[in-house]
């Protein structure tokens, strides 16, 4: 921070606190003293409008406690899903049309294509330095969540001896005893439908030699395949699957306090890890509230929401909680995995490869 | 007249030709229209027409678009005789239940099936508990034809319905008089002046096979049974990100699909006017006896009560109210209003309820306002233009529901002055209105056609001006399809999702997208309690309309 710039954001924050009667937020602690500009700006802003893949039911204790942060600042919650954050904003932004102020979603990938292609704001959040490196892409885009990919089984229905407890152990069970769960007793997400499913099936690649053994092992009849974690869970603890593969925690343990039936697997080998992704657009036509907003997310006060009630997984290693990345780090140490939020993920969205890897899924999880 | 009806015409085809056109102009392009890189190329086309799994889904699309027809519309037929026709017993309470599966999304019927009759439902269940195994299985081509058939017999019962109401009783009378025993009645005489209606309800249904996305999904899928609509969905995705270049390809071919069909309906509605049944005379006369049949009857229609609306209704009252469910689990033991209490805490849900309320009722008013408007512009209008109308009217349901939210965003997005809708209700009940037009439409028109022309050419010999004519013999004429159109356009208005979903937002929410959204997010439990809610509102709502007089 230079001393014109500082100046500068001095008299903007005179100003507008001339403007705006009421005396303008204090600056939450450990940020920087110009922050009061932003906030100021933001006020006169008056609003932010959010596009979410985090349905508003889990959103509502972070946005609540925001309102209470920043009584002036309306919050536009748009709970979408991930395809229809990306097609709005990219339609709205190409006919300059008012759009979203932050981005947030769980589809890593068109979240990072949208930061490649130009669209975000760069922007050193004073909360940046206490996230993980792997979970800031340039200043630009931010994890913000922790959420392992699990392995969920019905407690009532699936012997307590045959749970696996790793990626081999699910594929030897499969291989031993593929009586157990023949006629779609096994469920797992849908690269077909799921572009988040597909990034997760590159990463299972990379990091389990054998996975298009387990493929395999899921064809025949064996697997079903769904484009959401929901939907594989209610069906788990129904019984119709008895058995779920990379099933998003965040949503296994909010379930779990409603059915005690439901079991949850870290796989021992690895455990993968996706992070919902903030960022804020160029084009954004509040940008301060935006700022915010997003400072508000990596915040220690959101995260410890998130580690607590609102059970979305913290990111930052400072927050405690039962669902933090610090708890997760205590109990599975190195082998978490967390998909980095960087550019490498869009090898994976090249045309060519990707067509390839399909139809190598339908020839083998979905052989008939 | 003229200056009525050619404005009319012409702003109808704007209104369907702008979303259609920009998904045209999408698929002959590399990358998507606002993109300035995007060149024109054929590139998509050789991508879809290569692809085995566009072939398949098509083939399959057509098998279940018919096979669906061959049963909805024939039993649909059947049924609207017996309510109108006949004294069946128990008419007062199969009207209003026959109407519940218009008003249920799709996708939520389909949950209510996986959860009544899928592998673990309670009365595969209860089956597998008497028998040792369970005797049917849900994930099947054959059980998506069966259950996409039964629950679009309410669609074509409407049609009937509203078209046999006004059918010249003087007809069946004599057939009677004649010692005709009631189906023969129903053969000869009410099937051939009902025969629009048929064709257009016909017409409608197959091609909402084409368009059905829900069912196939949830009952296809597993089973890898591939239609349009899922196939479609996979391209959102199959290249990375949404290619709409790919979408549009397959939309294009949808729409192409409405050619035929409609030149079809002309083909078959060419001989509509000899069955022109509302003449001059008109009584009053007593509904054919069915004798000893009428318990028949009505078991065959409680029957398919159970079956189309019992079944997938019970699964979701089950699910609503129920904390969990399944193999090894006494539902009753988990009793619980909990998801209620949930659903009640859910952000902007009153908001939503409102604003559904307010599109079904007063912008379904207003849709069956404007499609009056269109049907009295091309009502016995000799001009070409009258073609074109019935090529068009078809045109917006070839948007599936995935593609029809972003036509609509892209209409209001990059056609000048249209941006003031976007993210308003007028914006919704707009994409609505035009993606429903058909529907609407042809419950007027079916009903239009049955019009002697020398009821209203008595109005004018008389000295009664144009309007006057209208106003006090065609309109009320044609009151049962007003009604029923405005029922099917209030119960489709509740339940729409998809063209929604880019539309509304903070402010302008609707319960339909909701319950996509919720469904999405795996909140099942929520998704079956708001379905139980808007359902008992929609009955709430018919039941103050019967009261208030609207008859089906």
């Amino acid at each position: 921070m230079n001393l014109s710039t500082l100046t500068v954001a001095v008299v903007a924050a005179l100003v507008l606190s001339a403007v705006v009667p009421a005396a303008a937020q204090t600056v939450p602690p450990g940020y920087p003293a110009d922050y009061a500009a932003i906030i100021a700006a933001a006020e006169q802003e008056g609003a932010v409008a959010v596009y979410s893949t985090t349905d508003s039911a889990s959103a509502d204790a972070l946005l609540k406690d925001f309102r209470a942060l920043y009584p002036k600042l309306q919050i536009k919650f748009y709970d979408l899903n991930s395809t229809e954050v990306y097609n709005r904003y990219l339609s709205e932004t190409a006919a300059n049309a008012e759009t979203a102020d932050v981005l947030w979603s769980g589809s890593i990938d068109l979240q990072l294509k949208l930061v490649a292609d130009g669209h975000a704001l760069t922007y050193r959040s004073p909360e940046a330095g206490k996230m993980p490196k792997w979970a800031v892409h340039e200043d630009r885009a931010f994890g913000t969540t922790f959420e392992p990919l699990v392995i969920a089984y019905n407690k009532r229905l699936l012997p307590a001896d045959a749970v696996p407890k790793s990626h081999g152990d699910l594929l030897r069970l499969l291989k031993e005893k593929p009586q157990l769960f023949a006629g779609g007793k096994l469920t797992t997400y849908d690269p077909e439908k799921s572009g988040f499913a597909f990034m997760l099936m590159t990463h299972d690649e990379k990091y389990f030699p054998q996975f298009w053994d387990l493929a395999a092992a899921f064809g025949h009849g064996t697997g079903r395949f769904y484009p959401s974690s929901g939907t594989m869970i209610e069906r788990i603890t129904s019984g119709e699957h008895l058995l779920g593969f990379n099933v998003i925690g965040s949503y296994v343990v909010l379930r779990q306090r409603k059915d005690p039936d439901l079991g949850l697997v870290y796989p021992s080998d690895y455990v993968l890890v996706m992070s919902r992704v903030a960022f804020i657009p160029k084009n954004a036509k509040r940008p301060n509230a935006a700022k915010l907003f997003l400072d508000y997310l990596l915040s220690a006060r959101a995260q410890k929401i998130m580690a607590n009630q609102a059970t979305l997984f913290s990111v930052r290693e400072d927050v405690e909680g039962p669902y933090s990345a610090a708890a997760l780090a205590k109990e599975l140490g190195a082998t978490l995995k967390p998909i980095a939020v960087d550019m490498s993920l869009l090898a994976a969205l090249a045309p060519a490869k990707r067509l390839a890897t399909l139809r190598k899924w339908q020839e083998t999880a979905r052989a008939q | 007249m003229l200056w009525l009806r050619a404005p009319t015409v012409l702003i109808l085809a704007a209104l369907v030709l702008l979303p259609i056109g920009i998904v045209v102009y999408q698929s002959f392009l590399d990358e998507p229209f606002f993109a300035p890189v995007a060149r024109l190329s054929l590139s998509s086309y050789e991508f879809i027409l290569g692809e085995p799994d566009f072939k398949r889904a098509f083939l399959t699309t057509l098998a279940l678009a018919a096979g669906m027809t061959a049963i909805a519309v024939p039993l649909g037929a059947v049924l609207a005789f017996l309510v109108v026709r006949t004294d069946l017993p128990g008419k007062s309470w199969i009207e209003p239940a026959l109407l519940v599966p218009i008003v249920l999304s799709p996708i939520v019927i389909a949950f209510g099936y996986v959860v009544a009759v899928g592998p673990v439902g309670f009365a595969s269940l209860a089956f597998k508990r008497l028998i040792g195994f369970v005797p049917w299985n849900l994930y099947s081509f054959a059980s998506l034809v069966v259950i996409a058939g039964l629950t679009h017999v309410p669609h074509v019962y409407l049609f009937s319905s509203a078209s046999l109401r006004k059918l010249n009783l003087e007809l069946e009378e004599q057939a009677r008089v004649m010692g005709a025993p009631p189906w023969r009645v129903a053969l000869s005489v009410s099937l051939p002046l009902a025969w629009p209606a048929l064709v257009y309800a016909g017409v409608l249904i197959f091609f909402l096979g084409f368009e059905l996305f829900g069912l196939p999904l949830i009952i296809g899928d597993p089973a890898n049974v591939l239609v349009l609509t899922t196939y479609l969905f996979k391209l959102t995705n199959i290249l990375g990100t949404p290619s709409y270049q790919l979408m549009a390809v397959v939309v294009v071919a949808m729409a192409l699909v409405t050619l035929p069909l409609v030149y079809l309906q002309r083909y078959l509605l060419r001989i509509a006017e000899r069955y022109v049944t509302m003449g001059g005379k008109g009584a009053q006369s007593r509904p054919l006896r069915l004798g000893r049949w009428r318990f028949v009857a009505l078991a065959a229609i409680v029957i398919w009560l159970l079956v189309a609306i019992g079944l997938p209704l019970a699964g979701v009252l089950l699910r609503a109210f129920v904390s969990r469910w399944g193999e090894g689990v006494n539902p009753f033991d988990n009793l619980t209003l909990q998801n209620f209490v949930d659903l009640a805490e859910y952000p902007n849900l009153v908001g939503g309820i409102v604003n559904t309320f307010l599109l079904a009722t007063v912008g379904a008013a207003a849709a069956v306002a404007a499609y009056a408007l269109i049907a009295l512009a091309v009502h016995r209008w000799r001009s070409p233009l009258v073609a074109m109308v019935d090529y068009l009217v078809l045109l917006p349901r070839s948007l599936p529901g995935l593609v029809a939210g972003l036509a609509f965003l892209w209409v209001f997005l990059f056609v000048p002055y249209l941006g003031v809708l976007r993210s308003s209700l007028v914006g919704l009940w707009l994409a609505y209105s035009v993606v429903w037009l058909a529907f609407g439409l042809r419950l007027i028109s079916a009903t239009l056609t049955q019009i002697a022309p020398e009821l209203e050419e008595a109005a004018r010999v008389i000295g009664a001006p144009p309007g006057r004519a209208l106003r006090d013999v065609t309109l009320p004429l044609i009151r049962f399809g007003l009604m029923s159109s405005w029922l099917l356009c209030f119960m489709i208005f509740v339940r729409e999702y998809s063209t929604g979903v880019y539309l509304q937002g903070p402010g302008t929410e609707v319960l339909g997208p909701l319950i996509v959204t919720l469904f999405g997010g795996g909140s099942l439990e929520l998704v079956a309690a708001l379905s139980v809610v808007n359902v008992v509102l929609v009955a709430a709502g018919l039941a103050l309309a019967l009261r208030l007089g609207v008859r089906i």
